[in-house]
């Protein structure tokens, strides 16, 4: 039982509050809270977990919130531990140790259970969950999916009566998202609550039994699970949320190779490691479209893209620009990556020093008028760091405009992003390409792809390749 | 991490590691004697094949014997600017070795878990030893970081001095944000719990730990005394 009451809340250092939070949780109950970004549903799961108000420093918080009778305030996190467990959006920052199994049982060493207990621990874990090919594993060998799947048996493993889940398949793909569906499914059996802040959400529509909608801090309405997947296709996107069900992508497939005019790539290989990755890939994609790249993880498309931009040299095959061969020097030159993590790409101190870092014989005006382009001129005198994440992935395509690219490769550039800001990268995306820059999308996203690319490549390569 | 091999291949205690770390500077800092310093190298480097580290034993011994050649041949025959400017740094590479091969050996065959329970064991503070399997973990992760962004440097065309300087500024930015979010994990998996913990893994002294250790005293002994 989770029992929110009249919480208020708002973080010293960071933007967002709560206002007047009512919520109560019967156990065994999942309950859904979503609604558009910075509506403080991630700041709800941080009431119950603990984060708030051990964790978060500073923040005014007034209001009681009790899981199964303790109240979080006066309770130490470890003890907190052994009933709320929580798993994070970033697969990559919840591990502590190198390989799975230490992993696993991570938790309950920390709790002090005994060696037999843990054992007994580990394998029910294993048999419920059915991660058996997760053991023995080393964790920077596994794949974003494997990652979160491991991390929410970490935290199955420690036995608690509440999960709390933070927007869990940001980063994950189709089949990722089924194998946690079916977890979430199986702690449900169990009669275990679940509390699941999401953006993405028709992978949950038939597990939830209510849903809380969030706007600016305050809870809006709650909803039965039943009215909540009565909502017409109107009201959803009126609410800013994002699709329902799953989405079907209907696109033609890319064009054939062999384009005189734009980017043609021919029967490609790829290696790494010394391992083949892809073979025989062949495509085109021609100056205003927006070609989309699918395929489950470990098919190559990180491989396919490095190697287009030229990060990697191909094994075999050819890559065409308006005809002309390009080496792996000359790719370099004409490509540009936008990274799932923008924050790998900027470096300078300021947005005016980016941009003209890119180009450095450019001229003024030049910058000006692509800054005021991307809406960021305003801010040019900012560091790129103080951006929020949306204005930084325009940052970096701005610089790769202003070094004269033509061939822009975006990968995923919606994990994590709600209804309203996805389309805005559509858009976005669209108007590079109706400016006549060949645009790549490597995504999982399906209503994003559906919406905004033109055709579509499926790589089905060897499925236990690297990335 | 072949876990089908592993059966074939010694497998030591952590504390017996650390001990060994111990021995290894104690043998590396107190004799004088090349041949006792050529004997425990060979000694060390056969025993970490034994563990299953080939590949690392075979750069070590080849870096192993270059310090040798350096400081024996070329310096002896080349001109004596070469000698007097580098022999000291060249003598001094060849004392660490020892350390280098049992260091190998504990990041290359022991998981951190066995390490944090082993320290454990020996009773160091939980506060020194969070810290440092923390750190452990961090280093992986901080080569996938600067993968990515020297993939992104290379982009923008970005070269010479002004790499080191594009590399710092985005590494600190994760190892921020890399550090809250950890955190954050840990004190939701209970890690400040101060019950005493526990730990899955078996932790027993073996034949092949004694036999190793008596092995590693005597010389030890014989290097202190003798040298």
């Amino acid at each position: 039982m989770v029992e929110i009451q009249d919480v208020s809340f708002a973080y010293e250092k960071e933007q967002g509050t709560l206002s007047h939070i009512d919520l109560q949780v019967g156990q065994g109950e999942c309950v859904l809270l979503c609604g558009e970004s910075g509506c403080g549903k991630t700041t709800v799961t941080k009431l119950v977990n603990g984060l708030i108000p051990h964790f978060v420093e500073g923040g005014a918080l007034t209001g009681m919130v009790s899981v199964n009778g303790m109240e979080v305030a006066d309770t130490e996190m470890y003890s907190l531990a052994e009933q709320v467990g929580s798993v994070f959006q970033n697969p990559k920052s919840q591990f502590f140790n190198i390989d799975s199994d230490s992993e696993i049982t991570f938790g309950l060493e920390n709790a002090g259970v005994a060696p037999e207990k843990i054992k007994e621990r580990l394998e029910a874990t294993v048999s419920a969950l059915k991660i058996g090919p997760l053991l023995g594993r080393n964790i920077f060998s596994m794949s974003g999916g494997e990652k979160q799947s491991l991390a929410f048996a970490s935290v199955y493993a420690m036995n608690p009566s509440v999960f709390v889940l933070d927007e869990p398949t940001a980063n994950l793909d189709a089949e990722a998202i089924d194998i946690l569906r079916r977890q979430i499914m199986q702690i449900k059996k169990e009669g275990r609550t679940v509390i699941v802040a999401e953006h993405r959400l028709y992978f949950l529509m038939d597990l939830i039994d209510r849903a809380v909608f969030l706007q600016d801090g305050k809870i809006i309405r709650i909803f039965s699970g039943d009215e909540f997947r009565g909502i017409p296709e109107q009201q959803r996107i009126r609410m800013g949320l994002r699709s329902f069900t799953d989405p079907v992508m209907e696109l033609p497939c890319a064009r054939p190779p062999g384009t005189k005019d734009g980017l043609s790539v021919e029967n490609l290989s790829c290696a790494f490691d010394r391992q083949t990755v892809f073979e025989g890939i062949s495509f085109s994609a021609i100056p205003g479209e927006v070609l989309g790249i699918v395929g489950y993880n470990g098919a190559g498309k990180t491989t396919l893209t490095r190697c287009l931009c030229g990060l990697l040299k191909e094994e075999g095959g050819t890559v065409r620009l308006d005809g002309k061969t390009l080496n792996r020097k000359q790719r370099n030159r004409a490509c540009s990556l936008v990274m799932q993590d923008v924050n790998h790409q900027l470096f300078s101190d300021s947005i005016w020093d980016e941009c003209e870092m890119s180009m450095p014989e450019g001229r003024a005006e030049e910058i000006e008028k692509i800054l005021k382009a991307f809406d960021l001129l305003e801010f040019k005198e900012r560091h790129p760091m103080a951006l929020s994440g949306g204005q930084k992935q325009r940052l970096a395509v701005a610089t790769a405009i202003l070094s004269g690219k033509r061939l822009l490769v975006f990968d995923e550039p919606t994990s994590g992003l709600d209804y309203r800001h996805m389309l805005g990268v559509g858009r976005m995306i669209r108007e590079l390409a109706g400016h006549g820059c060949i645009v790549l999308v490597v995504s999982h996203d399906r209503e994003f792809m559906e919406k905004t690319c033109d055709r579509i490549f499926e790589m089905d390569g060897r499925r236990d390749g690297n990335g | 991490m072949g876990v089908s091999c592993k059966k074939h291949m010694l497998k030591f205690d952590p504390r017996t590691e650390l001990l060994f770390l111990v021995l290894a500077n104690v043998v590396a800092f107190t004799q004088h004697s090349l041949w006792v310093e050529i004997t425990w190298v060979v000694l060390l480097l056969l025993l970490i094949i034994a563990c299953g580290c080939t590949k690392a034993a075979g750069r070590l011994a080849f870096a192993f014997g270059l310090c040798l050649f350096l400081q024996y041949y070329v310096f002896s025959n080349g001109p004596k600017i070469l000698a007097s400017s580098f022999t000291i740094l060249v003598s001094y590479a060849r004392k660490v070795f020892p350390c280098l091969i049992v260091g190998t050996l504990i990041l290359q065959k022991t998981s951190v878990r066995e390490l944090m329970a082993a320290l454990r064991r020996c009773h160091i503070p939980q506060g020194l030893i969070i810290p440092l399997s923390v750190t452990i973990r961090y280093f992986p992760a901080l080569k996938e970081e600067v993968g990515y962004i020297r993939d992104a440097m290379k982009l923008r065309d970005i070269h010479g001095i002004q790499k080191m300087e594009c590399l710092l500024v985005p590494v600190m930015i994760s190892a921020t944000t890399t550090a809250e979010e950890l955190s954050a994990a840990a004190v939701t998996r209970g890690i400040e719990n101060p019950v005493h913990k526990t730990s899955m893994v078996e932790m027993k002294f073996g034949v092949q730990d004694f036999l190793c250790l008596a092995v590693g005293v005597v010389f030890c002994f014989i290097s202190v005394t003798a040298g």
